[in-house]
């Protein structure tokens, strides 16, 4: 697990700040995690607790008025290790990285493809900036990764534009634009949102094939927590900015340490319980960005406020993987699974 | 269609107050003038018939490809047309060309620098641009341009010494550049905001994640897809080529179609201002078929199944 060789993406501390009429959204406020090859790391949390906003700092696609205030992120490209922070933000080095080493997929397939190009044009702008094949070579690659992607008679649909394709369809020639040299990392932003659910089984499992085929390292951000349970290696819960708890799936799901985790995962209606399940939706609702609570930022919601949560708890390391940010984790993880004994 | 705005243009001169033979006579001879003789001259001209029949006749006419002669002058009025239209389609052509380009090219600088000091001057100009009337800004360019700096003449579009082409840039300079101001305005001001929604779009942004050059997203991403708005735009105003440039022509002495429009109105010269209006309405047909052409070129959600 310590070994530093499979990390390909080290994230520390990274806080990125929006400003807005004078005023300061702190969306992401020191978050620290590592993707390691070949794995998938789930960051799960609501709308806007800063999931989308750390995906999109990774790939320096802010939009201008925000910008990474502290921290750093450490690309591990072969031997070498990339400040991405450092780099110019439209410049080349980030340029390179962008689309070859770290590739992203959007949450909307119909928005994200341009309407007026063909789907192949769209792959082959990406081949055409991070390899050297000719126009030859970068259209079979183009129809052999369609077809990887499992989209019927790949020879014509290369030349069809995004409108005639199918939302699922869409979403897989994303997938196949973000692939198309083999990137070390996959920002997935919530891929299957805007599809339905047998889309969305076969998008993750072809995410799936495609990790274990490239050793890609992926990032999932979602807020399904079904699809945590399925696919993630290691989940990172995000609230307001931070990361309160993160570790394997096994540690966060099976054993959730942190008040919000285990509400978010009691909020989460289960199949074939019926429709008189209790659902327990968590109080309140998320504070706002620019008047948050003082210390920790679940504590308004939190049932096990004391006055010690005024004060931001510090990141505890539970055991090898597992991490917490609470200050009452322990009395609360012991209350619920003497509960849970009985 | 052709045929319902023809008849309508000729109920319109119909009701008109006066008519040709009104316009013939000199002041001097208005005086001495008997009625007999007026009659005489109206029925010279078939104009003592009644004017469903007067309307018959001239549609089946017009429809074997005879325009008739000018009422006044008596010059066949394909003579005339074949004279006047090059001189306009000269004027517009131009200035349709350069307010497109400097149009879209000043537009997508004002988005891609959205708030900057340049964005800002380029939107007053554009304001400015569109609010003011061209006679104005013709006016000035004559004041400012022919008459105190001398460097271009007043009016007029050939010169008694003409002998090549670049004898006539001189004089086409003024009144296209005028012209062309208040297009580029408004193609500047389309431009821009069809370019700012486009930019806001979630492709652009998977352009830039595939480390593309910021140059190629902009253009090849951003300007390619604003451009059909842009392109409806144009052509919609494809018309106004031939009608458009009227009161420039006017402020120009420039010997096109606007001017003897004018002309032949004050006139009330039948033939003529029948041939030039259906004329315009056929120009704005046809412009509407080019822009469907246009739109279907430039995005291929329009085109049709190949199947």
């Amino acid at each position: 697990m310590s070994d530093k060789n499979n990390i390909a993406l080290s994230v520390r501390n990274l806080k990125t700040f929006f400003y807005t009429n004078n005023r300061c959204n702190k969306a992401v406020n020191g978050v620290s995690f590592d993707v390691k090859k070949g794995k998938t790391l789930c960051i799960v949390g609501e709308s806007g607790c800063g999931k989308s906003v750390t995906a999109a700092t990774i790939m320096q696609l802010l939009p201008t008025l925000s910008r990474i205030e502290e921290g750093e992120i450490i690309f591990q490209k072969d031997d070498k290790k990339i400040n991405i922070e450092k780099l110019e933000k439209n410049g080349k080095e980030m340029r390179s990285i962008r689309g070859s080493d770290i590739a992203m997929i959007f949450q909307d397939p119909m928005t994200a493809l341009n309407p007026v190009y063909t789907v192949g044009f769209q792959i082959s702008e990406n081949l055409k900036y991070h390899t050297n094949l000719n126009k030859k070579q970068i259209r079979e690659k183009c129809i052999s990764l369609l077809s990887d992607m499992g989209i019927p008679l790949p020879e014509k649909r290369v030349d069809e534009y995004p409108h005639s394709y199918s939302g699922g369809m869409r979403q897989r020639a994303m997938i196949a634009m973000a692939m198309a040299c083999n990137p070390k990392i996959l920002i997935a932003d919530e891929p299957t949102t805007a599809l339905d659910v047998t889309i969305q089984a076969q998008i993750f499992e072809l995410m799936d094939k495609l990790k274990k085929e490239n050793d890609t390292a992926i990032i999932l951000i979602t807020h399904d927590m079904g699809v945590v349970a399925e696919l993630a290696d290691n989940v990172a819960v995000m609230y307001m900015g931070n990361i309160v708890e993160a570790g394997t799936a096994d540690d966060v799901l099976r054993r959730p340490t942190h008040p919000y985790t285990k509400a978010l995962l009691e909020s989460v209606p289960v199949l074939g319980r019926g429709k008189d399940q209790d659902i327990n939706p968590i109080k309140g609702s998320t504070p706002d960005p620019y008047n948050r609570p003082v210390g920790c930022q679940f504590a308004p919601r939190c049932n096990w406020k004391t006055e010690s949560c005024d004060v931001m708890p510090e990141i505890e390391q539970i055991n090898e993987t597992h991490q917490i940010r609470c200050h009452k984790y322990e009395q609360f993880f012991e209350s619920y699974n003497g509960k849970r004994d009985t | 269609m052709l045929l319902v705005i023809s008849f309508l243009v000729y109920l319109g001169l119909e009701l008109a107050p006066g008519d040709a033979v009104s316009h013939m006579i000199s002041p001097e001879l208005a005086s001495t003038i008997t009625e007999e003789q007026l009659n005489a001259m109206r029925e010279a001209y078939g104009l003592n018939q009644s004017f469903l029949t007067r309307y018959w006749l001239w549609l089946t006419s017009m429809v074997q490809g005879d325009m008739g002669y000018s009422m006044a002058g008596g010059v066949a009025i394909s003579e005339i047309m074949a004279k006047t239209i090059p001189a306009t389609l000269e004027l517009s052509i131009v200035a349709l060309i350069f307010s497109t380009i400097i149009g879209c090219s000043l537009g997508v600088i004002s988005a891609l620098k959205r708030g900057s000091g340049t964005d800002n001057s380029l939107t007053v100009a554009g304001m400015a641009g569109v609010s003011i009337p061209e006679f104005f800004f013709g006016l000035v360019a004559i004041l400012l341009f022919a008459i105190e700096l001398r460097w271009l003449p007043v009016g007029g579009r050939l010169l008694p010494h003409y002998e090549n082409v670049w004898d006539r840039i001189p004089n086409i300079v003024l009144p296209s550049m005028v012209l062309a101001l208040m297009m580029t305005a408004g193609a500047m001001r389309y431009a821009r905001s069809s370019m700012l929604d486009v930019l806001s779009r979630e492709f652009i942004t998977t352009a830039r994640s595939k480390g593309m050059p910021e140059w190629r997203i902009n253009i090849l991403h951003g300007f390619r897809v604003a451009l059909t708005p842009v392109v409806v735009l144009i052509g919609f105003r494809l018309p106004l080529l031939i009608g458009g440039s009227t009161i420039i022509e006017q402020v120009y002495q420039w010997p096109g179609i606007g001017s003897m429009f004018i002309r032949s109105v004050r006139a009330s010269d039948y033939p003529l201002v029948m041939t030039i209006s259906l004329m315009y309405v056929f120009v704005v047909l046809t412009a509407s078929l080019v822009i469907d052409i246009l739109t279907a070129l430039i995005d291929p959600r329009v085109r049709l199944g190949k199947e």
